[in-house]
């Protein structure tokens, strides 16, 4: 009997990760609980649905951070959820992370679940994740969504690579300013033009 | 050839202690029982019973190293990222501010954890992050209470808490 006092340590250390990941410490420091419990449930039926779980918990963490109400925090996070739901259904099982997020952000801009679905079938052997991403950014932009969808299959039917899609929507956000075209790299952003300052920061 | 007597009287000695020693020893019946009762009473030897402690420790260190590094560990994806990310500078022009920080889904949307630096010219703020491949919203906070979008960047589609935030896609 004595002996088994040795093996009491394993096992709740065995039991430990189950009760670490229990809640997201970052959920329950930010939110109020029953907050936090309503995002946490949603995270845990992404996870069961095999959904990424961390677009919802930023979204949470945005809505603490703004200030949002709990139920409007909810809501946010149950609509993404929905989202990454719909993205799949469009893009199959075998999508990532990754391209479900994008994904649900362009159905967020209102596009519909066939055009990824045939964004999928034109570039089945390729990332979507950047195509998708900067077919919902041309729209957000201001482009009108069948022009938006046209160049985007366009390049997606001519197998082109990631940077010449991100060159195109550079190429737009450019032309949109009345700046010269460029192909400066997406991850560098353009400095913010100093005749526009944004208006709050006046 | 003489006889040595004195070595003659020594041999016969010597051959009556070797035949005295090689006769059995006669003990009572019941001491080997009582010696092996007292041993079963004693238990393991005490090097037996640390030697247990260490195994069993050593064993309960690992397994608690290994859980502690499979939770708290990133990813492999995560750890893939890493090896990827991406320099990017953020750049505001905010001239009469005190202070810029920017929030986003690569900080936890935390207003403490990523300020901008003023660069002393024409109100320029900034600051560079690195980022692994992916779609980031995010904004600014200029002065602890306007949110201020990235222009730079394009509009997040939604804006679920009614501030404005941008889009970064980072490839």
């Amino acid at each position: 009997m004595r002996r088994c006092r040795w093996l009491v340590l394993p096992i709740l250390l065995a039991f430990s990760p189950a009760l670490l990941q229990a809640q997201d410490r970052r959920l329950s420091d930010r939110l109020d609980p029953a907050t936090a419990s309503s995002v946490q449930q949603l995270v845990d039926s992404a996870r069961a649905a095999g959904l990424p779980t961390e677009p919802l918990v930023q979204k949470a963490l945005e809505g603490s951070t703004m200030g949002a109400s709990g139920d409007r925090i909810r809501a946010a996070v149950a609509g993404l959820f929905s989202q990454l739901g719909r993205a799949r259904e469009a893009l199959g099982n075998s999508a990532s992370e990754a391209e479900l997020t994008a994904g649900a952000g362009a159905l967020r801009a209102g596009l519909p679940p066939a055009s990824l679905a045939e964004l999928h079938r034109l570039r089945y052997h390729q990332s979507l994740a950047v195509p998708i991403a900067v077919l919902a950014d041309l729209v957000a932009e201001g482009m009108p969504r069948e022009q938006a969808t046209r160049e985007v299959f366009e390049l997606a039917r001519e197998g082109r690579p990631d940077d010449e899609f991100v060159a195109l929507r550079r190429r737009v956000q450019n032309q949109k300013r009345g700046e010269p075209g460029t192909t400066e790299p997406l991850q560098r952003p353009a400095a913010a033009p100093a005749a526009d300052p944004p208006s709050a920061a006046r | 050839m003489p006889v040595d007597h004195h070595d003659r009287s020594g041999d016969d000695l010597l051959q009556q202690v070797v035949d005295e020693l090689r006769q059995p020893v006669r003990l009572d019946a019941t001491v080997d029982a009582t010696a092996l009762e007292r041993i079963r009473r004693m238990g393991p030897p005490a090097d037996s019973r640390w030697r247990f402690r260490l195994v069993a420790g050593l064993a309960a260190a690992a397994l608690a190293a290994g859980l502690l590094l499979a939770v708290f560990l990133p990813p492999r994806e995560a750890l893939s990222g890493l090896s990827t990310a991406r320099a990017v500078r953020l750049r505001l022009v905010a001239p009469a501010s005190s202070r810029v920080v920017v929030v986003g889904d690569f900080n936890n949307w935390d207003p403490g954890a990523t300020p901008l630096r003023s660069t002393g010219r024409q109100g320029v703020w900034t600051v560079e992050l690195r980022l692994k491949p992916g779609r980031y919203h995010y904004t600014y906070l200029v002065d602890g209470r306007e949110w201020v979008r990235d222009p730079a960047e394009p509009p997040a589609p939604e804006s679920d808490f009614g501030a404005p935030t941008s889009v970064l896609t980072v490839s």
